[in-house]
């Protein structure tokens, strides 16, 4: 294993504190791994996120104006407890309650929703919504169903622009909640990552081979298949998007995301062959982002992710923000 | 008379329990590679070891506050879904416990059918779904009916202690619904369910303790 660390134990602590350092308008509550804008909105509604380690920037790198209040670190992979999740509730409390941006995974769920129930003990009004974007996967209410990726950033900047517009709990929950039902990515993996406290790779793939679906974590995928060039990576990835959800004739964000190893080359190469598709089917774009915006630790591959706009989402999206991982002017 | 567990028995009983976790590590670690991401030992372990760290304290509480103090050290050392579910269960079965002394057989049944509960409603599931619920369920189950049916607390306590390790080893054979073990393509059949596994450890050990204190 050939990482820049200290001891496997204290990436998570050591990764926020450097993060702070860089980012002074964030502070960080160590030992709760929770990063919190420094300068509180009285009366806004806070948005929290979380998740395990491991997909920096996210969630850490979206907190700021015009996004999330605050986000919550678990170890590598595993989600973060409650009372590390009731911290960045009272860090986004600002009297008007707080919505949970969780990803659809067994352990954020239930811890996220047992740090819901105690914070409204507290009397703190708690909503939260779930993201569920990852076509790989069938959607189900009787299992885990579809795991939550890349597309959480998007429902990050959409409730987040929502809540700094003024809008109430209820406005901001039925703002994300458009969005979820209006987001699907997809993605594919080229090479494995490593956990620090695990130290050698969680899967195996061949030198000249892919795996279609993959998840962030390394979860198994729906084909491995030899290397494909971009304009075949891009047809794959989008036929399924585009059998899961009608996207005809309308506007969409896209978003090219890398998942940790694969250079930027690599996404703006990627990039090109996905609007050529779009332009083709008369889906129009309207705003891309290329980027490492999720990612899964050294792990190779990409996902791209689309939301469907409508003039509310468009707008939301479209407000500005101010976070160390996206800006908007 | 039957057996009486003091809020000092408890501890004694976590530190038992620690030890047979600890000496399983290799064989649950082996377990939780082939269908989850390997982690499970190595949490719940830490997990108990900040139990029985935590012993003398917990001696000096009530059975109430007892619980609901290991309730609170699971959830957040053991993190991730273990740790919730847990914790969940310690927080349920306190309530069961407001201002008891000691527990006994009817208590114990309470306490474990309270923590079933908690776990399935935590984390949504039913037994069935290759979880420690497959483990927990039976267990429970066996306990109600042995005391429905006027069995001796000896023998409920060794029918209890086979219908965990039953339950546990009956999961070799499920789909599993929840965790990770679910986007493997054969949904992990073949492979026992680690958590189901650690669950079978700590009723076997306690069931072991109340045999002594009969």
């Amino acid at each position: 294993m050939k990482k820049i660390i200290n001891h496997p134990n204290s990436v998570v602590s050591e990764l926020l504190a450097g993060m702070v350092k860089a980012h002074p308008s964030l502070q960080y509550a160590e030992g709760l791994e929770v990063i919190s804008r420094r300068q509180k909105t009285l009366g806004k509604v806070g948005v929290v996120a979380g998740g395990g380690s491991g997909h920096e920037p996210a969630h850490a790198g979206y907190v700021g104006r015009g996004m999330l209040d605050a986000a919550v670190a678990g170890n590598v992979f595993s989600s973060p407890s409650p009372d590390r999740i009731i911290k960045g509730i009272e860090e986004a409390n600002g009297g008007a309650g707080v919505l949970l941006i969780i990803k659809n995974y067994s352990g954020d769920i239930m811890n996220f929703g047992m740090a819901k129930d105690l914070a409204e003990m507290d009397d703190i009004p708690v909503e939260s919504v779930v993201v569920k974007d990852d076509v790989a996967v069938p959607d189900s209410t009787y299992s885990t169903g579809r795991r939550g990726i890349a597309g959480t950033v998007f429902v990050h900047k959409i409730a987040g622009a929502k809540a700094q517009a003024g809008g109430t709990l209820q406005e901001v929950k039925a703002a994300a909640e458009k969005a979820i039902a209006n987001i699907r990515s997809m993605g594919m993996a080229m090479s494995p990552c490593t956990l620090p406290a695990v130290g050698k790779p969680g899967f195996q793939l061949g030198e000249n081979e892919v795996e279609i679906g993959m998840g962030i974590h390394g979860e198994p995928g729906v084909e491995r298949t030899g290397i494909k060039t971009a304009a075949e990576t891009a047809q794959i990835l989008l036929d399924r998007i585009l059998q899961d959800y009608d996207f005809s004739g309308s506007e969409v964000a896209l978003l090219v995301n890398g998942l940790g190893a694969t250079p930027l080359m690599e996404l703006y190469i990627l990039n090109n062959e996905i609007e050529k598709i779009l332009t083709a089917k008369g889906i129009s774009i309207h705003k891309t982002f290329v980027g490492n915006y999720m990612t899964a630790l050294e792990m190779s591959g990409c996902s791209v992710t689309l939301m469907k706009l409508d003039d509310e989402l468009k707008q939301l999206l479209d407000a500005p923000c101010d976070t160390p991982a996206l800006t908007v002017l | 008379m039957g057996f009486q567990l003091t809020p000092a028995d408890y501890v004694e009983y976590l530190n038992r329990a620690y030890q047979k976790i600890h000496e399983n590590g290799d064989y649950v670690t082996e377990l939780d590679s082939a269908t989850g991401d390997g982690d499970h030992w190595s949490n719940i372990n830490l997990g108990f070891e900040k139990l029985v760290e935590a012993a003398e304290e917990l001696k000096t509480l009530s059975l109430f506050e007892e619980f609901k103090k290991i309730g609170t050290i699971m959830m957040s050392v053991i993190g991730g879904s273990s740790g919730v579910l847990y914790g969940s269960a310690y927080l349920g079965a306190a309530k069961v416990l407001k201002d008891k002394t000691v527990i006994e057989n009817e208590d114990l049944c309470a306490v474990l059918g309270a923590m079933l509960e908690a776990i399935m409603s935590r984390g949504n599931a039913q037994p069935g779904f290759k979880t420690m619920i497959d483990c927990l369920h039976p267990a429970v189950e066996c306990y109600r009916d042995s005391i429905a049916n006027g069995l001796s607390e000896r023998e409920t306590i060794g029918k209890v202690r086979q219908a965990a390790i039953d339950g546990a080893q009956s999961t070799a054979a499920m789909e599993a619904i929840r965790g990770r073990a679910f986007y493997q393509a054969n949904k992990g059949v073949g492979h026992l369910d680690p958590g189901a596994i650690t669950m079978s450890y700590q009723i076997e050990t306690l069931m072991d303790y109340l045999a002594e204190k009969l």
